[in-house]
């Protein structure tokens, strides 16, 4: 069990920074902190994916000269993927910080617990 | 295509009751006319059907083997369809002089036109889906005749109304959802759709008969379902009549007869025991019925209880599975209606005239209106079950079913219920008649002839069928005859 | 031969015109744009559905790379016809939306609702018609980005706050899915479905631990996005605080595409007999029981009409999840079903109750004697209603219907009861709404009869849903059929 772990120590890793990712998305009040926790998540699920194409003693999948063979090179397909995963996460990181801005004028604060609260003395008023 | 005319009854009176939401109408005169001759041809439209003898069937839509809105005519669809039609046109008269003092007759007369093509649905329906479509369709084609006074209490007896309805309704879907995956089969059929006994579980079967007469028990009042019927009350009185003496308690025993009938068969329902846990319920149902009818003040609410009371009579006759029971609970199923909604007619009479609702402030109207309430009288009296009415005949039937069946305990309620009837009607006549200052001729106040009439002729009908109860017992022997 | 381009061109000619319209100047432009785009897909879709009624179900590769390097697109007849639904859906909302987006939406805003709106519906088919997991994971993220969009549009206090509840919960869910995707990637090597299902064949024994953990993301991480019952929180108020338009979309549209994607993943990834080995289905079954009583149950307590309704969605989405817990073919073939009916009944809720709201406010007790004033809409909701209730011949009650013989079929009896239940809870919390509108005394004084209804012209769109609503109700059969014929 302990061998496995520390053999793959890439998704042993990956999978500990998804539990602080997840963690932190959901525990912390702060919109700022939870988008930061999304962050670690993803890059979390990069790191798993990005360790599933890398296969030791092989080189980056560019041809330069000679090709060398199937054998000789890396598993491309994940890193590839990865690189759409970041520009997604990026764009989601985009879009929540803009509401976080448009939260703080509105709310003057990034507590998610504090605009909850003001939310409910509202609608006690309606 | 002779199948068509099955639908002719059906949906002349749904069409023509949303023709009169949209007509407008240049005088009352007009309107009443339309009215009239929409329930008269729609009995004859009834009529029709029913004297052609060989067996007629239709179905509307068929989309799969449940979905399926499938009309068929028989024998007891014959009776229901003719006694709702026939007592609807005496309605007709009573309500047109009757609503004309309340507010809101168009919504009134929609619904009511409604309800009629409702009620001959649920008679000619061929099937359990179909019986059920119709039977919601009660429930909605009704509320809004109940809560037509729209005051707070109206729409409070209108919510426990729907909620009870609803409650009955969902029982009956599992029920029907249940049946159906055992037998693949709704379809009405003598002797039942339950060919293959030994291949199905006799406890589910008997659960699933329990589940169906409880939830169409709700309809029909049954002890602890009941507070609905009492709570309606507050709807005028045309409505309350008809809620009471066809339209919706009768649809719920209608139902009743269907699936002890036609859908598991007598034969099954004896096989289970079906029937020894149900008459538990009904026996409580009759007793608890007469016992809360003695202390209400109120005439409707004590008419209401009454009901509750009779329908129970109706329902052991049902239950007990032998074809003189049967015959009797039929017969009260017919007599029941006239004799009530006599009752009912005569209660609204007095409100109409007087705007007296208790026992305690109708002392001495028999003398102010000795017509009325003479009718009232004979159909107290066929209440009971006195000879020479019809009230004497369907439980003399009942109590001979009940001693064939071996079961003395159940003529001895009977009886004892029969006093109890004796007890809360009674009181009524003699309030009415014996008691309070004595009236000079010129002073009485009989209602309209409009509302008169139907209650003479009605109580003419009780004696009548008292006197000569042959033609419609013949009917009805032929009927059980072929499902016992 | 040319209708197997179909597919891949109405996503592409959503999403062009949708890139057209921030240049188009003119309001008028790109309000048409929106619609003929649109419904250019129905018309594309409807030809593609004839062609696969002929010539079956086929695969579409994208951009003529084979199976597992380049991306599929897998059209059969089910994803035919949820496409059909959602575009046709979609048309009618935007064509309702030219009459009511003025009122709702800030003006400068309008042109890129409509831009949205078409993305939003791309991604939905995307989604529905991939045979890509990593392919559904990218149009799923852009459908939670458009989806957010068509919320916070309004730009309001509150849609703000509920857009970001919103987007925080879907990042999460669409995280777990990223991690699902990397657990069977590890193990399978593929992307494509069709691979990875062959794969999983030949080694899910070796691999259980494996197949569990990424089940169970797959299906929290989609619970997530659509609603599954304890996940539920965003979606009352980002449903209720959207515009009514939007609302529609939400609650019809994007759930469904969601929930959808999971049974695509149960059935073609994993294949029921690999599932039916986890819990998973169990789980799915009771949090769909769950979800179908708490949803009515919350749903009673809201004063708010649409929260009601929303709340609603959330029981509505506990019968698709516990159709997929039954584990039966009949069981999966009847939450298909009900996608679709439950689609054409609650955007015509959305809409009716929209209409309703413009004129007299949002609570339940302001829509007391509505009849009066606007008796088409309450019948247009009254009908939806009933749907939802389960009154005979409405696809509301064939969904009901066939889910209890399912039940039976999958002998759970005990799970009969909570279908009766729920949909006597349905009952109680809309019949009031249309009995206080039709009966509700008090209101009733000084009302003018058909005073506030809307033109026959602006209820148009929603009269065709109602009408849809009853067609699916009365060519039920031909419909199951074809979900169940193409299932297996």
């Amino acid at each position: 069990m302990m061998e496995g772990i520390l053999n793959n120590y890439y998704e042993t890793g990956a999978i500990i920074l998804f539990g602080v990712g997840f963690v932190t998305l959901l525990m912390h009040n702060n919109l700022i902190k939870k988008i930061i926790g999304m962050n670690i998540m993803d890059t979390a699920v990069f790191l798993f994916f990005i360790s599933k194409g890398y296969i030791e003693d092989r080189q980056a999948p560019i041809v330069r000269g000679v090709h060398k063979g199937v054998e000789g090179y890396i598993n491309p397909i994940p890193t590839a993927l990865m690189l759409t995963g970041i520009v997604v996460a990026v764009s989601m990181t985009a879009f929540a910080l803009g509401l976080t801005v448009k939260i703080y004028e509105e709310y003057g604060t990034v507590d998610l617990g504090q605009i909850m609260k003001m939310r409910g003395d509202e609608n006690d008023d309606s | 295509m002779r199948g068509i005319s099955i639908l002719f009854p059906l949906f002349f009176p749904i069409i023509t009751s949303l023709a009169f939401g949209t007509i407008k109408f240049k005088s009352k005169r007009a309107r009443n006319i339309y009215l009239t001759s929409t329930i008269i041809i729609n009995f004859l439209f009834v009529i029709n059907v029913s004297m052609t003898n060989a067996s007629i069937d239709f179905h509307l839509f068929k989309v799969n083997d449940f979905l399926d809105i499938y009309f068929k005519i028989d024998k007891i669809g014959i009776l229901f369809s003719l006694l709702a039609s026939c007592l609807w046109i005496f309605t007709t008269f009573y309500s047109i002089e009757y609503m004309s003092h309340e507010r809101k007759e168009k919504r009134f007369f929609i619904f009511f036109i409604l309800t009629l093509g409702i009620t001959v649905g649920i008679a000619f329906s061929g099937n359990l889906f179909t019986l059920y479509i119709f039977y919601e369709l009660l429930t909605l084609a009704t509320f809004p005749l109940v809560i037509h006074a729209g005051s707070r209490e109206a729409l409070e007896s209108g919510k426990k109304y729907l909620v009870y309805s609803f409650t009955g309704a969902t029982f009956v879907l599992l029920g029907m959802i249940l049946l159906f995956s055992i037998s693949n089969n709704m379809t009405f059929i003598e002797y039942g759709v339950l060919t293959d006994l030994n291949s199905i579980n006799q406890n589910l079967i008997l659960v699933i008969y329990m589940i169906l007469f409880l939830g169409f028990g709700v309809k029909a009042a049954l002890v602890p379902f009941h507070s609905w019927l009492p709570s309606a009350m507050v709807a005028p009185t045309p409505v309350s009549s008809l809620l009471h003496a066809v339209a919706v308690v009768k649809s719920g025993i209608f139902a009743i007869i269907r699936i002890t009938y036609f859908i598991f068969g007598s034969d099954v329902i004896n096989k289970v025991q079906g029937d020894f846990y149900i008459s538990f319920l009904v026996i409580t149902t009759i007793l608890l019925g007469s016992l809360l009818a003695l202390h209400q003040e109120n005439l409707k609410k004590r008419l209401a209880y009454s009901t509750v009371s009779q329908l129970g009579y109706i329902l052991l006759g049902l239950v007990m599975i032998n074809d003189n029971a049967l015959t009797g609970g039929l017969l009260h199923l017919v007599n029941h209606a006239v004799i009530k909604i006599i009752l009912f007619f005569c209660v609204g009479a007095i409100y109409f005239m007087t705007g007296k609702k208790t026992i305690s402030e109708i002392k001495g109207i028999g003398k102010q209106m000795p017509i009325t309430m003479g009718c009232f009288s004979i159909a107290a009296i066929s209440l009971i079950g006195i000879p020479p009415t019809n009230g004497f005949v369907s439980k003399w039937y009942l109590a001979i079913g009940g001693l064939r069946a071996d079961r003395v305990l159940f003529s001895v309620i009977l009886l004892l219920s029969a006093l109890l009837t004796a007890a809360y009607i009674l009181p009524i006549v003699i309030t009415a008649f014996f008691q309070g200052e004595k009236v000079a001729k010129e002073d009485h106040i009989e209602p309209p002839l409009r509302m008169l009439i139907p209650i003479i002729l009605l109580t003419g009908i009780v004696i009548a069928l008292g006197l000569f109860p042959n033609f419609v017992l013949n009917f009805i022997e032929s009927i059980t005859d072929s499902i016992v | 031969m040319i209708a197997r381009n179909f597919p891949l061109l109405t996503i592409m000619i959503l999403l062009i015109c949708s890139f057209i319209m921030p240049i188009v100047k003119e309001a008028k432009t790109f309000k048409k744009l929106s619609i003929i785009s649109m419904g250019a897909s129905v018309v594309l879709n409807i030809s593609t559905l004839i062609y696969i009624k002929y010539d079956g179900s086929f695969f579409y590769r994208v951009g003529h790379w084979d199976a597992p390097w380049g991306i599929e697109l897998h059209i059969g007849m089910i994803e035919i016809i949820i496409g059909i639904l959602f575009t046709l859906v979609a048309s009618l909302v935007i064509w309702y939306s030219f009459y009511s987006v003025d009122t709702e939406i800030p003006k400068e805003k309008i042109r890129f609702y409509y831009l949205l709106i078409n993305i939003l519906i791309a991604s939905l088919l995307g989604i529905v018609y991939s045979n890509d997991l990593f392919n559904s994971f990218v149009f799923i993220e852009v459908s939670t980005l458009a989806s957010c969009g068509i919320v916070v549009i309004k730009d309001k206090k509150e849609n703000i706050k509920a857009t970001l509840k919103y987007l925080i919960l879907s990042i999460l869910g669409s995280g777990l899915f990223l991690m699902g995707i990397a657990f069977i990637y590890s193990i399978t090597g593929n992307l494509n479905m069709t691979f990875i299902h062959n794969e999983l064949a030949e080694i899910y024994i070796k691999y259980q631990n494996t197949i569990l953990i990424s089940l169970a993301l797959f299906t929290v991480g989609l619970g997530v996005k659509s609603a599954m019952f304890p996940l539920h929180i965003w979606l009352p108020d980002a449903h209720s605080n959207a515009p009514s338009t939007s609302s529609a979309l939400l609650s019809a549209l994007v759930l469904k595409a969601f929930v959808f994607m999971l049974i695509k993943i149960l059935l073609r990834v994993f294949s029921l007999e690999i599932v039916i080995q986890y819990r998973v289905l169990d789980l799915l079954l009771i949090l769909g029981s769950i979800g179908m009583i708490f949803g009515s149950v919350l749903a009673i307590m809201q004063k708010n009409i649409k929260r009601v309704i929303a709340y609603s969605s959330v029981a509505q989405m506990g019968y698709i999840f516990y159709g997929i817990g039954l584990g039966n073919s009949l069981g999966l073939t009847i939450s298909i079903f009900h996608i679709i009916s439950h689609a054409l009944t609650k955007s015509t809720l959305f809409l009716a109750v929209g209409s309703m709201m413009e004129q007299t406010g949002k609570n339940l007790s302001d829509l007391k004697g509505i009849g009066k004033e606007m008796p088409v809409t309450l019948g247009i909701f009254t009908i939806g209603a009933f749907s939802m209730v389960g009154i005979p011949i409405l696809p509301g009650f064939i969904s009901k219907w066939y889910f209890a013989l399912a039940t039976i079929d999958a002998s759970k009896l005990i799970y009969l009861g909570v279908i009766l239940l729920s949909s006597l809870l349905n009952a109680v919390y809309y019949f009031p709404i249309i009995i206080n509108g039709y009966f509700g005394e008090e209101n009733l004084k000084g009302k003018v009869f058909m005073s506030k209804n809307k033109p026959v012209k602006e209820l148009l769109p929603v009269l065709i849903l109602t009408v849809g609503i009853i067609l699916v109700g009365i060519f039920n059969k031909g419909i199951i059929n074809a979900i169940n014929k193409s299932l297996i």
